[in-house]
Order: structure tokens, then sequence, then C-alpha cells
């Protein structure tokens, strides 16, 4: 169709060019001959652009602002991004992008972001650096500078302990790349983001039904959320499916939650909750569905273990509903009611799982309450109800796992699992795959680590804002000799290293294709839409560089105090001996390559995912659009609502309601009220929780202009009454202390939150004088949180802080 | 040659903004508190914790009406503002003075200055930048993640919107001024 | 030759400062020179930082300057119609102020085109799009071309009245007059017009502005022959004077009713928007001391009790009539756009939308009351090199004999 185009006049350039008044770019990279894009199809040719040059590339990639990898296409003109737009085509995220997924642009454009290599010139912390070449800074790494030691060093002195590295990662596309590299070290020593995260909800969903499953918020009719805010953590395709259907349009949403979220206003019905008392909720509910015999008996019969035990249990112990309302504050009577009306929808009724850091030490416990009440109505495995889905598989690649003998093993040990003559420790049960960051920090700190670790790599994680308790993870990054870090902006943590290597942002990089399994599952793949800005390069590259440079000297320390290396050798040859051990035997393809081949059993694939990002098997049959706003991904009898026959996916084939093996590790193997639980707020102070707006993802988004744009900042909420009795009016300024540290923010008077509660967004408050916009902006809660565990797994519990409001 | 008009499925606004910041990339709109196109109105909450009031607590995604029967339209000395061919209000940036009439005379706070050419800026549904290439879809619309938004063609008949309105109860904000707005909340 | 055209004295820069040292006229003329300057600072600055050095904001547009000019333009055609009363309407007691009102009416008028061109953003393309692309159903559209005409109607009715010329004076001055009155309430319908604003919306404006400039118009006569003749009048002109007190006291008496029922029909019933603007106007200070005591009471009040006799405490009451005038203007602009359009909130961490809150800047305010400096320039000059008496062969010049 035609459109006069208007007289407008369009400045040359982005947005983020125009805002910041200078030019953001820096021209070595950009228009480059060198390395030019591949050809993508898809281009569009008309009269106004923003840039002028009439014509728009579209490059398929895959969103990196947060955990959901929306899928997308990024307009590119003459080498600039100038727009993020929806791709259609991909199941989990239903054509949309979020606030930060068009922010998006901002991350590549950031004046502030790191440009190239890095290296610690002043003290640990100060953030004062020199720029060095990648060369360099491979060197200093390896051979460490006047102010630190290297790895050479460090490991020759550990007796090639290989554990004497620490290795942690966010969560990202890249993060296997990375743990390539860590696993090909040999270190026993990995943290992620887990425990800081989701690590007890899904484990305590995965002992119970044998995986996290996800939910059928599209077909679903009655949901009861408990400290889930969809409608501000927002995920795919939850988010998308849930909201469209609430306020009586086909689903009934029960909001149980401390604070009136935007997932309250959106529900059907809000429950304020105490804090951290979920437990007696659903163990109250458990209890109402079996007295009231409105539990699914056939499916109980087919798929329990254990199930009269726990059934006594609920009963003996009366967990009712008057015995949970004085408990939680819910009414008795709601409870009843929700309970009823549950079973009624059932099957295609759903407790949400829920999927964030923890609440309180009983989170564990109350997950799995939460799991066996879902599975007490059946709705396990079907449609509306919880689902395990399909995933597309794909052809793996081989890694590198070298044994090394003198690597020691995980420093955070159970001791009754502890090795003869190992020192051990037991802050928690179950040590997972993703560690206790906070007890592998504590113990690093009072020097209970059964041996010295001294080096860490860091990638694309930030401890200083991410856990409790920021003092002591600065004492930390302190004490450690050699802090690499791996990172696209200058965070708090990077001014604590000691190396700085630049990664490109997810624009302008290849990442590993990944399968995304649900109902709808499909393959989808990031695709580099620009080359990438100044010296900065994808994490496969920086670390094919890396390992190049240090996998033979380090080598020749195994060689030195490896035995079973050294039998080897005298075995056949050195040669083939290192062949193993070539720490660089990962990063020898591109990533481009490695894509091909994971996609290489489905014709077609590769080329689809290059083009359009997205892949699944009869997928040009499947894919339709039904109208504007919607569309099909497959048809209704293709979508995998039912993979086990209602069965869960445990090792037995039921649902486990009594984990003896939990309780030789001193944890409840069913879950039971215990009275530490209840709640408790000293007099006169508060109970401080954390959480998200859909503005921002944690510290990653602080400062990106075009969401500050949106909200400049943090502000507590204190309750109208308690605010008015302490004469605090909006925006006044308000010192927020506990135990752990104290910080100061804006007041926020609002009548969404209980008076003996106090409440403010994370991520914000960061320290370092590098990041324009998020320098000493708002407060940064872990500057307060206290470092508390859950004893399951060891994971952060956030919400059991008690501090004091004073105003300044 | 058509009358474009949006239907909001408001209901399923869950505020988490993505159309203010699609807009401002798009249409290349300054940073700044005053100066936005559109954007998601919320209300203050009602009542005392926790008896708080869900159903007068909602979000109203907001912006120009592109109005039938605009009062700006009607104000502008210059003729500044005119309707184009495709029912849209537009500000001519060579023709506007700044009077800054129809920022007084506009009942929904639609309009800003732009600061770069001193002139009233407001929501074009796009019109330079997406439907002059050929996408009927403005980037409020494209990007939401509950799709509150249909945008179409008011007089085509079975346009998307044409039969949502048709078929489904909808209201306009200020309808009793008579300004005859183009954007209709879907009860 | 240009005497031929326009009748005046010899000009020389030098004349411009014999004047008597009085420590008054002293004051006086530091004051204008203060004012002028203040504006040359405000032009300057605006002419740096554009319109960010005004208080405007998007939800509140119109501000002081826009005030200002509505307070010049009333003044110019209440003096306008005050002087119509003269030698159009051939009132004979008003017949000896024409020239003076006339040339009043001239000189506010171009200091309140000097506040309004710094206002507008793009003042040339005004100039030009208003002629080639007219919209011709916006007040402002009316308001600016006809008060463009009139301000060269009134132009040569002075001429033709400086000539004694009293056909064309005459004309003019009806044609003055009638596009006066027609641009003057274009200028209330600007306001009138606005259909999303219910305080303001109707017929109210238009008219009571005309109502108003004729207040004005008395106020200022009185201003300006009090100061004239120093307080000192004789017989003739006390005579005159009370018959202005009581043209004034019958329009404040009007203006009084106007007022009453306005804000009694605009709190009645409780009507959302309007209720709320009228309560918070009657409730402010603005309204209380400016437009109400200064404005309306306090000269209402002594025209009253002394049946229109006590013209020196009229004449100082007048200065603060101006003040009351100029309240009035202030809260035109201010009432207009202080009920925001959309009340929610767009932000979370923000207050909910009240009522909308302005404050000029000092820009603002060096620009709008420098103008007055302007004013007062161009009278000086206006008294000093033009013939704003009747003087010899003017029709009338015997009856103002006795006047002065």
């Amino acid at each position: 169709m035609q459109v006069e185009i208007s007289r407008r006049k369009f400045l040359q350039g982005t947005v983020a060019m125009t805002v910041l008044g200078g030019t953001a770019l820096s021209s070595t990279n950009l228009f480059s001959s060198v390395h030019t894009a591949k050809p993508v199809t898809g281009d569009i040719n008309f009269g106004t652009t923003k840039t002028g040059t009439g014509k728009i590339t579209q490059v398929a990639t895959l969103c990196e602002m947060c955990v959901n990898k929306c899928a997308a296409f990024a307009s590119v003109e003459n080498g600039i991004i100038t727009k993020l737009n929806p791709n259609p085509l991909f199941p989990k995220s239903k054509n949309m992008l979020c606030p930060r997924g068009n922010a998006g642009i901002q991350s590549i454009y950031d004046p502030d972001r790191l440009k190239y290599p890095m290296v610690r010139v002043g003290e640990k912390g100060e953030g004062k650096f020199k720029r060095v070449t990648w060369g360099e800074a491979y060197e200093a790494i390896l051979n460490g500078t006047d102010k630190f030691p290297g790895m050479k060093k460090i490991l020759d002195e550990e007796k090639d302990n290989r554990s004497s590295f620490l290795f942690c990662a966010g969560e990202g596309m890249a993060e296997h790349t990375f743990k390539q590299f860590y696993q090909a070290f040999g270190s026993a020593n990995w943290l992620n983001h887990a425990s800081i995260c989701l690590q007890t909800v899904s484990s305590g969903y995965g002992v119970t039904l044998g995986t996290y499953p996800q939910s059928d918020l599209e077909n679903a009719e009655y949901i009861i959320m408990a400290g889930a805010n969809r409608a501000e953590a927002i995920v795919t395709p939850d988010s998308m499916d849930l909201f469209k259907r609430t306020k009586g349009r086909g689903a009934k949403l029960i909001c149980i939650d401390p604070r009136f979220t935007n997932t309250a206003i959106k529900s059907d019905k809000w429950l304020a909750i105490n804090p951290g008392t979920d437990l007696a909720f659903v163990l109250a509910l458990t209890y109402v569905t079996l007295t009231e015999e409105l539990e699914n008996k056939e499916y109980i019969e087919k798929h329990f273990n254990n199930y009269e035990q726990y059934k006594e249990s609920i009963l003996t112990n009366k967990y009712t509903p008057q015995w949970a309302e004085k408990i939680t504050g819910i009414k008795a009577k709601e409870i009843y009611t929700i309970a009823r009306e549950f079973a009624q929808a059932a099957p295609k009724a759903v407790y949400y799982p829920g999927r964030r850091s923890t609440f309180s030490k009983n989170d564990f416990q109350l997950r799995r309450a939460m799991a066996i009440f879902q599975a007490l109505h059946g709705a396990i495995d079907c449609k509306g109800g919880l689902v395990f889905g399909k995933k597309i598989p794909l052809k793996s690649h081989e890694g590198l796992a070298p044994l090394y003998e003198r690597s020691e093993a995980r420093a955070v040990v159970k001791n009754t699992n502890a090795k003869v003559g190992e020192a051990g420790y037991d802050d928690c049960a179950v040590v997972s795959g993703g560690g206790s960051w906070l007890s592998w920090r504590n113990h690093y700190l009072t020097d209970t680590h059964p041996y010295k670790v001294r080096g860490m790599f860091c990638y694309k994680h930030n401890p200083m804002m991410n856990m409790p308790n920021t003092a002591k993870t600065a004492q930390m990054l302190k004490k450690m000799e050699l802090v690499v870090t791996i990172d696209t902006m200058p965070s708090d943590t990077v001014m604590y290293a000691d190396v700085v290597l630049p990664e490109c942002t997810y624009l302008e990089r290849t990442d590993p294709v990944k399968t995304f399994g649900g109902v709808e599952p499909s393959i989808a793949v990031r695709n580099k839409v620009v080359e990438p800005l100044y010296e900065s390069k994808p994490v496969m590259e920086i670390l094919n560089g890396l390992t190049k440079k240090i996998s033979k000297p380090l080598f020749e320390i195994t060689k030195a105090y490896d035995e079973d290396v050294q039998e080897e050798i005298e075995d056949s040859s050195e040669e083939e001996v290192y062949s193993e051990f070539d720490l660089n035997l990962p990063f020898k393809h591109t990533q481009e390559e490695l894509n091909h081949h994971a996609v290489s059993m489905y014709e077609g694939a590769a080329e689809k995912l290059h083009k359009d990002g997205v892949f699944y098997p009869d997928m040009d049959k499947y894919f339709k659009e039904l109208s504007i706003n919607e569309h099909q991904y497959y048809p209704e009898n293709k979508k995998a609502y039912s993979v086990r026959g209602g069965a869960p996916k445990t090792p037995s084939g039921k649902v486990e309601c009594n984990i003896k093996s939990f309780a030789q590790k001193g944890v409840d193997p069913m879950p039971i009220w215990r009275d530490e639980y209840n709640f408790v707020v000293p007099n006169g102070k508060f109970k401080l929780l954390t959480g998200r707006h859909a503005q921002f993802t944690q510290s990653g988004t602080a400062n990106n202009v075009m969401l500050r744009d949106l909200m400049p900042e943090n502000f507590i909420w204190i309750n109208k009454r308690v605010a008015k009795e302490k004469n605090i009016k909006f925006a006044d300024i308000v010192e927020v202390s506990s135990e752990t540290g104290k910080v100061q923010l804006k007041a926020y008077p609002t009548e969404k939150i209980a008076p003996n509660q106090v409440f403010f967004i994370h991520g914000f408050g960061e320290e370092s004088d590098a990041l324009t916009w998020a320098y000493k902006n708002g407060g940064n809660d872990n500057t307060v949180i206290s470092d508390g565990m859950e004893p399951v797994y060891g994971a952060a519990a956030m919400h059991e802080t008690n501090v004091e409001i004073r105003k300044v | 040659m058509a009358n474009y008009g949006m239907a909001l499925d408001y209901k399923n606004c869950i505020n988490c903004k993505a159309c203010e910041v699609a807009c401002k990339e798009e249409n290349g709109v300054l940073l700044g508190a005053d100066s936005h196109r559109i954007w998601v109105g919320a209300n203050d909450v009602k009542g005392e914790w926790p008896n708080l009031d869900i159903a007068n607590a909602s979000f109203m995604p907001s912006q120009c009406q592109h109005c039938e029967n605009a009062p700006c339209q009607e104000v502008c000395p210059t003729q500044a503002t005119f309707y184009d061919e495709n029912g849209i209000v537009q500000v001519d940036v060579d023709k506007c003075i700044l009077c800054s009439y129809c920022m007084v005379a506009c009942p929904y706070d639609a309009r800003y200055v732009d600061d770069r050419t001193m002139t009233v800026d407001k929501c074009t549904f796009c019109s330079d930048t997406r439907l002059v290439r050929g996408e009927i879809t403005t980037a409020c619309q494209n990007t939401c993640p509950t799709k509150v938004r249909t945008f179409g063609d008011l007089d085509d008949p079975e346009s998307e919107i044409s039969i949502l309105l048709m078929t489904r109860e909808h209201f306009s904000l200020k309808a009793h001024l008579g300004t005859k707005p183009k954007l209709f909340y879907l009860t | 030759m240009f005497n031929k055209i326009l009748p005046h004295r010899k000009i020389t820069i030098k004349a411009l400062f014999e004047f008597d040292k009085t420590p008054f006229n002293i004051f006086m003329g530091f004051l204008t020179f203060i004012l002028v300057m203040a504006f040359v600072v405000g032009v300057g600055n605006y002419l740096i930082h554009g319109h960010h050095a005004y208080g405007v904001t998007r939800e509140h547009p119109w501000g002081l300057m826009i005030a200002m000019y509505v307070f010049f333009v009333v003044s110019s055609t209440g003096l306008c119609i005050i002087s119509a009363l003269g030698h159009v309407f051939k009132f004979k007691s008003f017949e000896f102020i024409g020239k003076r009102a006339i040339f009043g009416a001239i000189i506010t008028i171009i200091s309140g085109f000097a506040v309004i061109a710094f206002e507008i953003g793009h003042p040339v393309r005004m100039a030009i799009y208003n002629t080639i692309s007219p919209g011709v159903t916006s007040a402002i559209w009316g308001m600016g071309v006809l008060y463009s005409i009139y301000l060269g109607l009134i132009t040569l009715e002075f001429i033709f009245l400086s000539r004694n010329d009293h056909k064309w004076s005459t004309m003019f001055g009806l044609g003055g007059l009638v596009i006066g009155i027609a641009a003057h309430s274009n200028l209330g319908a600007v306001f009138g017009f606005l259909i999303g604003r219910p305080m303001t919306n109707g017929v109210f404006y238009p008219i009571y502005f005309i109502l108003s400039a004729m207040i004005t118009g008395c106020y200022l006569i009185l201003l300006m022959y009090g100061y004239k003749y120093k307080m000192k009048f004789n017989k003739e002109l006390t005579k005159f004077l009370v018959h202005i007190a009581r043209l004034l006291g019958l329009l404040l008496g009007i203006l009084i009713f106007f007022e009453f029922w306005r804000f009694l029909t605009a709190i009645y019933g409780n009507v959302p928007e309007r209720a709320d603007t009228a309560l918070h106007v009657l409730a402010s200070p603005n309204f209380l001391f400016g437009e109400l005591l200064l404005g309306m009471l306090i000269p209402f009040f002594i025209i009253l009790f002394t049946k229109a006799k006590a013209i020196k405490y009229l004449i100082y009451a007048s200065f603060g009539g101006m003040i009351g005038i100029f309240f009035m203007r202030y809260d035109l602009v201010h009432d207009t756009l202080v009920y925001p359009m959309q009340m929610m909130k767009i932000t979370e961490y923000q207050l909910a939308p009240t009522l909308i809150h302005y404050s000029p800047t000092w820009t603002e305010w060096a620009i709008s009351l420098g103008a007055i400096g302007i004013t007062l320039s161009f009278y000086y000059i206006g008294e000093n090199f033009f013939f704003l008496d009747p003087i010899e062969h003017d029709e009338y010049f015997e009856d103002y004999q006795e006047i002065k």
C-alpha cells in the first residue's frame, strides 16, 4: 500500500546516539569490510529509514535480556541496529518482545560497555585498569603481573590441584560454552546462579515428580499463583497465555502474595499471606482435599508412592484451615473455597510451581507439598495441568573432560560424604550441580575449605550484586588472588577483577543452538546481527585464544605433578596424552559449524534456523497466522500435553510422597510444618521482601537508558499508615538497616504492602562508577539481606531479613 | 485510503511498558518523562491492606485517539494538524508554530513538544516508520506480550478490527465530548 | 513631510532626557529602564535556551506569557472602547481623551505582540502559514488575523485623529472598535471553544472579555490622567473622572454579578472536573486577593460608598485594580489548564496526578514584566513627541481648555 511519505525529517542514527549526544560507536569495526555479515534474506526497500539508506536487513536472533530467549528480528540499516521486532515463528515467546527485549538495542550501543581487554593497575576493587591487547591479557592471566599472580604460578604452587580455580557463570545461551572450559580445565568448583535462583523449587518438584514441570496456562481453568508474579516477572509463554484469560474470560486466577503485585491486579482474587508461610496454606488445602474426599483416587492408586503415610501425616497433624489461618493470615473460609474450586476444575487446574529465588528455609518442603497437592488431583501430564512436554533432540558434540589426579573434589562437601582425610562441612543436605554460592563463599572467607582456592573465572555473572551480604562478597573478591571476569558491562564485580575480558553482546554473536521443550517444542538459534564492536569477542573466541595460550604451559605443570599422566606418557607418547588434555579442543570449531552439526539430522533445519531463527519438524505445515495477534504453531492434536500417560517422570514412575533418603540427611522426608517456620517480625521492624518489575532484569539492565526512562530508580514500599506515623512522605530518603548492612533509598508509601513488611526491587544501587546511569542509583537490596540459606540445597533464603526503617 | 483505528483488549494489559519502549525505539522519540507518545495508565489502589480493590485497579494503555472529530485539528491556526488519507491525525512539522493550542485543546493529554524540531508531536500510528514500508501493524501492537492491541482499517468491514468491534462491546474515552475517538476499549 | 502625515513635535534624543527631575519622575524613569533591561535579558536567555527557559510543561503548555499577552490586548481593546465612547459614539465628555486612549491602545497591543512573539515557537512561520494555509476554525487564527487588522485600523485612526481628520478617524475608529471587539471575543473564544476543559468551555469568556476590557480601559484612563495631572484635578476634569468612575462602578457591578453566577453554576451539582476546578479557584489566594479583592471589590466599594466622588482613592485603587486584572489573566490561563486531562499514574513510583502545578521561570517573569517597561517607554515617547491631548485645531479644543 502506498502511504504518503511524511515530510518528517529523520535524524541520522538511532535514539541511542541522539539522546546521549555523542557518538556511541567506535568506527573501527562498524563498517569494516573484513568481516562482512553473512547475506541474509528479508531485505526491505522503501523510502524512509532512520539512516536514510532506504534498505533494512532483518536478522533472526534470540533476546538475551533475560532467561526467556524470545525470538526477535533485528532490523539493520547500514550496519546499525535500529529496531528489534518480535519473531512470530517461535512457539515459546508467541510473537512478542517485552520492554527489555525492545531496549536490547541500548545494550549494544551503551557507551559504558566494556570495549577492550583490561588489566588491573590499581588496588583491588578500585576499578583502576589499563587497556591491553588480547595477547597481553592472556599473558597476564597465564603469568600474572606485579599486581597479581598468574595461573601458572598458582597451579604450580598448588601442585596441579585444578580445583584451586573457581568457575562461576550466570545463565545465558553461551553458558554451555564457558562450562566446556571449566570441564576441560578439570576443576571441581563450579558455581552458577541456581543457588540464588530456582534451585530449591526445581529440585522440590524434581524429587517429587521427576522433573521441574511447565504449566499449561492456555487451557487451565483454575490457577493458584502463590509468590509468582507473572505480570512482572515475565515468563514465556505463561505470561502470554494467562492474562488473556483471567477476569472471567476462561480461567480463574487466585493470587496468593504478601504484596499487591500487578499479578494480583490481573487476578480474580488476591489473598495476602504472611511471607514464608505458604507451606501451611498448602498443607491446609491438602487437609481439606483429603477430608472432603476431593482427591482423584484412581490417579493416586496408579501413580503414588507412600500416599497413605502422607495422608496420615496430614490428618494426624491436623493441618486444618483454621490452624492455617492463624499462621498465614488467610481466612479459613477462603482455604476451603479454594480447595473445593481447585478440585472442581481439576484436572484443568494448576497450583503454579513458581520459579524464583527461595523465600524461606522451608521452601523445599513447600514445593514438595505443592507438587503432591497438584498430583492428588491427577492434574499431571495432561491438558490444563502441569505438563512435561516434548523436547526436540539435538546432536551433542564431544566435550573434553580429562581426569586430573591432583584435582580435589568439590569444595562444598557434606561431612558424611567426605573421603577419608578430607575435611568437610555441612551447610546443606544436598550439593547440586550448581552448588551453593553462599555456603562456598562463607567457607572461603572463614578459611574452612578443605584446600586453597586461589583464582576464579567469572562469566556473565555479578556476585557483587546477585547474592545476599554484599560486604562479604567484596571481601571474597578481594581475597581471591586472580579474578578474571568476562562480561559486557563494567559491573560491580568487574571492578574487583584483575583481568577484564570484554564479551560482545548477544546481538554481535551466534550462540549455540538450543532446543526448547514444552507442549509446543522447537529449536531456536541466535544469529549474529552485526560484527562485534570495539575489540569485544564472543566467549567462544575469547576462550579459543585463552586456551591456546595457557593449555601447553599448564599441561607442563600437570606433567610435573600428576603421576597418572606421567605413567600414560611413558606408555604412549606425550602428543597422544596431550591430545586429551588440550584445553583448546572444544573451541576449535566456529559456533556456526557446531550449530550445523547439532541440527544435521533435520533436513532444512540449518537453513531455516539461519534465516528465521526457529525450526521444528513439520513447521511449514503446522505454522499458520490465524489473526494479527494469534498464530498456530502446532494443531491442537499435535500439541504434547501428555507424554507419560499421566505418570510422573520419577525413576519409579510414581509421585514420591515420602523420600526416606532425605531423612538420613536430616531433612524431613515428607512436608510437615515446624514451629520455626512461623512468620515472626519483632516489634518496630519490618520483613524485607524483594522481587521484580517487568522493566528490569535483576542488575543486568540497571544502566539501560531506555529502561531507566520508564522507571528512574527503585523505591521502597512502605505501608501508607506506617509512613504517616513515621512522617515519611513520597520520595523521602529513608535508611534501611539490618544486621547485615544498610542502604538508603526513596520511600513509596502505598497500601499494596502490609504494615509489618517492606519491599523494593532488586538490581539497583550499583557502586561501579563506570556505569553512568546505574552508579549509586537507588538501593541495593543485597547490602541488607542476610545470607541465611535453606537447609536442603544451600540456596539463599531471600525473605528472612528483618530491617529497621528510619527517615534520613 | 483507509481509516485506521485501534481496538484494545485492555484487560490483557499487564503494564509491562513494552509498548512504550517499542514506540520510542521505532519512532525515535526522545527519552524524558514528558516526552512520550503512548503510555499505560494505572490507578492508585483503593482500600487498605489487605482489603484492596482489584476491580478498580486496572491498566489503561492510551495515546492519541486519532479522533474523527479532532479538537486539535479544529483549533490549529495554520492547519499544521491535519487528517491524512488514512484517517490518521498528523502534524506537519514545517507548519507548526508551537502555539500549543492543540495541546490545550486535546482532552486526552496526547501531545507534547518534540525538542528537536520545537513542534508538537504525538502518536502517528507509526505512519512514517511502519505503515510507509507496508507493515500494517504499529510498533506497540506488534510487541505487546499479551496482545492487547488490534490495529486495522475501520472502513474495511472484513478487517479484524471491524469484526472485533461488531462482535464485542467496547467503549471510548471521553466519548461524551463528541471527539469520535478511534481507540476502542473492549470490555 | 512626515509631519504632514502624522503631526508630532521635534524628535531628539536630548529631548527624551529633558523632564522635570522630581524624585517620582526619576523613579519612573529608572523603573522603565530596569523593566526594559529585564525584557532584553529575558529574551536573550530565551534565544540561547529556547523554550526550555520557560516553565511550561506538557500538561500546562500555556503560562505567564500567554497571560501577559492577554493582559496587554485586553488593555488595548479596553482603551479602544473607552476612546470610541468619545469620538465614535460622540459622548461629549469622553471626547478629549480620544488620542491619548488610542495611543495607549496601540502601545499596549505592541507590547502584547512583543511578549507573544517570544512565546510562539515559530513566529515567522505563523505569519506565512496563517496566510497561505489558514485554519479558519481556529480561534487563534481568528484572533491573530483580527488583531493584526485591528492594529492597522487603530494606527490609522490615531494618525487621522492627529491630523484632526474626523471623517476618517471616525470611520477607522468604528472599524477599529468593531474589529477590536471581534478580535477580543475571539480571544475569549480561544478558551471558550475548549471542549475538554469544562470550567472554561462555553459562552462566558467571549462575553466577559469585552466587559473586563472596558473595566481595564477605565482603570487605565484613571491611571493615565492621575499620573498626568499628579492627582491635582480641576473641576471639569473631576467631573469627567467621576463619569469614568460611575461607568466603572456599573461595569464592576455587572462583573461581580457575572462572576457570582459563573461560579455558582460551576459548583452547583458538583459535576466532576468543573466543580473541582471552581472550588480550587475559589480557595486560591490568586483569586481571593488578586481578582476579587484588588480587582473588583475595593474599587467597587470605593465607588459605591463615596458615590464615585473619592477620585484620589479611586486612582490609587486603580493601581490595585490593574494588579487584580493581571491576576484575572493569569488565573484565566491557569484555571483552564489546572485539571489534568488524564488522571492515571504513568509510572509506578509517582504520586497520583492531582491539580497541575505551574510556576513561571525568571525568564518568563523578565519578559512579561519587562514588556510593561516597553509600554511605559512608548508612553513616554508618545507623551513627548506626539500630541496626545487636543491641540488648537482640534474640534473639541475648547472643551478641553476648560478641563486643562
